[in-house]
């Protein structure tokens, strides 16, 4: 479970979140929609670890009942996935899966990349470089990247807006199965209200930082 | 009417750099390849010594300066070192002079942290190994690959992009010093392939810093042809070209070399870009202590010199000296000649090479940029032994050697190789939409250049210039050969009393070195600030 306490985030004197408390359970995804610049990347960086300096956060990050404080994005255990599908262009597709595999015996690391090609529907495309693949497909390939370092929840930055439209449903659906059927909680940020999963609780960060449902 | 323009426009370039640098090489061939200058050089008694000192230096100085960078710019924010630029503005000549003040028995190190009543046996400056010109030479390229590497990563094209790749890596569990290792490194060391291949290829070939702190007995192979090349015997000239010949043979094939290990190795190590996330493997502070350390040692250096050039009698283990008199700094204003020589010829190479670039980008296609860049990169990466060696036989054959026009061109060439290379960037990405804007408004051809698009990029026009005038002032290999004598400049002066005793006056002329490009970059940024105000 993924709970946000009081979560407040300022920028200077600008309240760009105010007072956001929300609970996700294992399996359920809630899209948090805002303007670009509204703060909703904010969010998602203050819960991944990596919010710059610069801006001020206070409350709390709870993560199966732990509280994250500042722990750095490596200890965390949150994965992300970003506009860019970020597939590393010195790697192949089956080296970019196995970089996140974590620590156990060889073979059983090349095992489970092997499922995620087979889930991704790219069997066969382990040795190949990133950019021989089409859009869906790369982004397919990340998704099963962050699943693979076995996170306890996901963050999904806009992962859709840089998809063909006639892409962009097929993709959406395919992530949220596969997170879905992981069972771990996810929080999306996007300004396209298409992107929200059916029946998904929807919120929308308007002035000042209030966020409130849709 | 086009290709007049055209012809006309290349015509500068062509005459200031790609005729001498072509003719240069050409004028190199008769004479070298003559037998009985290769079997005297086999047989002169210092040359392996010398073969396998240039190789332990060359080698080592540049492993250690990559790994000391990469250690840096993996423990730092690439913001902090934007200071890396600073570093670079000490000429590597004033470099090597200070730190043989730092290293050595009576030097500043062992003042400070050894003391007793005799100086420390320890030998460190023109030692037998060759330690002292290895860490002068890590200390100079340090900077430079620093330098290198966070143009790479600040780039406007890649800054973002390594950003979220670090991020996404670090999301996965994998530290920041792993994640920096295995997933930046890896793309930015093949953009600084000739940064690197200019490193190297300096480190086995430097004759100036080595004839101050490098080995004598025997000495690299550059400091051996470099006595040959300046001797009075025919004989001894002949032997030093053949063996500038063999020394840029050695380093191509080495660089060849390398080339091919990396090839080979690459897909035997391509495991460790794979190897499981240790999220406990946190970004080294070691680099910040690294970097901490070298800006340390460079205020060390300048304080050296600082100290060295108003100390009249200092006996050890003191501090600072008993009596100080700017005596040095009289003798230096007695005799003006080597300053105001390096000056002006700093001021018309500059001013020049500058021309001979901006008309070349106003004239030529974009297209033909490539073949100048191919000839600038080929004299920033060739050893400059050669390059000069061809530019003397040059100037020997139109009869134009111990002239001023002689050193001139001596000079001119590596400062038009490196604006050439640093304008190229900012000048070429220049909006052509600003030419139509412009031309809308009325106002075309020279008067679109002087009222709109010079000043718009008069920040890397200015700073190309201050560079152009640095690289002039520390020539010693082209400026030595030109000058055949009659004239002297600032590093030839500094060289010349290097082996000598006089400390003091040693200093003033490595810190007149240092001085000299840094009021051109002190120029260059006042004038270039910007004149609104940031909110």
């Amino acid at each position: 479970m993924l709970e946000l306490r009081d979560v407040s985030i300022h920028l200077n004197n600008e309240m760009l979140v105010n007072k956001l408390s929300l609970s996700m359970i294992a399996g359920e995804i809630v899209t948090v929609m805002g303007q670009s610049g509204s703060g909703k990347s904010s969010l998602l960086s203050f819960i991944g670890g990596d919010l710059p300096d610069i801006f001020k956060a206070t409350g709390d990050v709870v993560l199966n009942g732990e509280i994250l404080g500042r722990l750095p994005p490596e200890k965390r255990g949150v994965a992300r996935l970003f506009q860019d599908d970020l597939l590393f262009p010195h790697m192949t597709v089956g080296e970019n899966l196995l970089f996140a595999v974590p620590a156990m015996p060889a073979q059983e690391r090349l095992a489970m990349v092997r499922t995620a090609l087979q889930r991704a529907e790219l069997e066969g495309f382990e040795h190949r470089a990133p950019h021989t693949l089409s859009g869906g497909q790369r982004q397919r390939v990340a998704l099963m990247r962050a699943l693979l370092s076995k996170p306890k929840a996901i963050l999904l930055d806009e992962p859709f807006s840089k998809l063909d439209r006639a892409l962009r449903s097929q993709i959406r659906n395919y992530v949220f199965s596969h997170i879905q059927a992981r069972g771990i909680p996810a929080l999306l940020v996007t300004h396209d209200r298409e992107d929200a999963p059916l029946g998904g609780r929807v919120m929308e960060i308007i002035r000042d930082g209030e966020v409130r449902d849709v | 009417m086009l290709p007049v323009k055209q012809v006309a426009g290349a015509s500068l370039l062509m005459l200031l750099f790609v005729v001498p640098l072509g003719l240069g090489f050409v004028l190199l061939g008769p004479g070298i390849f003559d037998g009985a200058s290769f079997t005297a050089l086999f047989q002169h008694p210092q040359f392996f010594g010398a073969i396998g000192l240039t190789l332990f230096t060359g080698l080592v100085s540049t492993g250690l300066a990559l790994l000391l960078a990469v250690a840096i710019v993996m423990g730092t924010v690439p913001r902090l070192l934007s200071g890396s630029g600073v570093l670079l503005a000490l000429p590597h000549l004033a470099l090597a002079l200070g730190l043989g003040f730092v290293l050595a028995p009576t030097g500043l190190l062992a003042r400070l942290f050894v003391g007793g009543e005799t100086p420390p046996n320890w030998e460190m400056v023109q030692d037998p190994a060759g330690f002292g010109l290895i860490v002068a030479l890590v200390l100079k390229e340090t900077p430079f690959l620093i330098w290198a590497m966070v143009a790479v990563l600040e780039s406007d094209e890649l800054r973002l992009r390594y950003r979220q790749e670090m991020l996404a890596a670090r999301s996965m569990g994998h530290g920041p010093g792993s994640s920096f290792l295995k997933v930046v490194l890896p793309q930015v060391l093949p953009r600084i392939t000739w940064p690197l291949v200019a490193v190297f290829s300096y480190g086995l070939t430097v004759v100036d810093m080595a004839l101050v702190i490098g080995p004598a007995q025997p000495p690299t192979l550059a400091q051996l042809l470099w006595t040959d090349l300046n001797d009075g015997e025919t004989s001894a000239n002949g032997r030093g070209a053949a063996g500038t010949l063999l020394l840029t043979a050695l380093t191509g094939l080495l660089l060849l070399g390398i080339w091919a290990l990396t090839k080979l190795m690459r897909p035997k190590l391509r495991f460790l870009l794979t190897t499981p996330a240790r999220p406990e493997w946190g970004a080294t502070s070691l680099g910040k202590w690294f970097w901490a350390g070298l800006i340390l040692v460079y205020s060390a250096i300048i304080l050296a010199l600082m100290l060295q050039s108003v100390s009249l009698h200092w006996p050890y283990p003191d501090i600072l000296a008993q009596q100080f008199s700017t005596k040095a700094w009289q003798n230096v204003a007695q005799n003006l000649s080597p300053l105001l020589v390096s000056l002006g010829l700093a001021i018309a190479t500059s001013c020049a090479a500058l021309l001979a670039v901006v008309v070349w980008f106003e004239t030529q296609n974009e297209r033909r940029d490539r073949v100048m860049l191919v000839a600038a990169v080929l004299v920033l990466c060739v050893p400059a032994l050669m390059i000069a060696l061809g530019q003397y036989r040059l100037l020997l054959t139109l009869g134009m050697t111990g002239t001023l026009t002689g050193l001139f061109i001596a000079h001119l060439l590596p400062v038009v190789a490196y604006v050439f290379v640093m304008l190229h960037g900012p000048y070429r990405a220049y909006d052509k939409r600003w030419k139509a804007a412009s031309a809308g408004l009325g106002v075309a051809g020279v008067g679109f250049l002087r009222k709109v698009k010079w000043p718009m990029l008069y920040k890397p026009l200015l700073s190309t210039l201050a560079v152009g005038f640095a690289v002039s002032v520390v020539q010693f290999i082209p400026a030595q050969l030109a000058a055949a004598g009659r004239f002297s400049t600032l590093p030839m002066e500094a060289v010349t009393l290097s082996s000598g005793g006089n400390r003091a006056l040693i200093s003033v002329y490595g810190l007149m070195l240092m001085l000299l490009p840094l009021i051109g970059f002190l120029v260059a940024s006042r004038l270039t600030r910007s004149r609104w105000q940031d909110a």
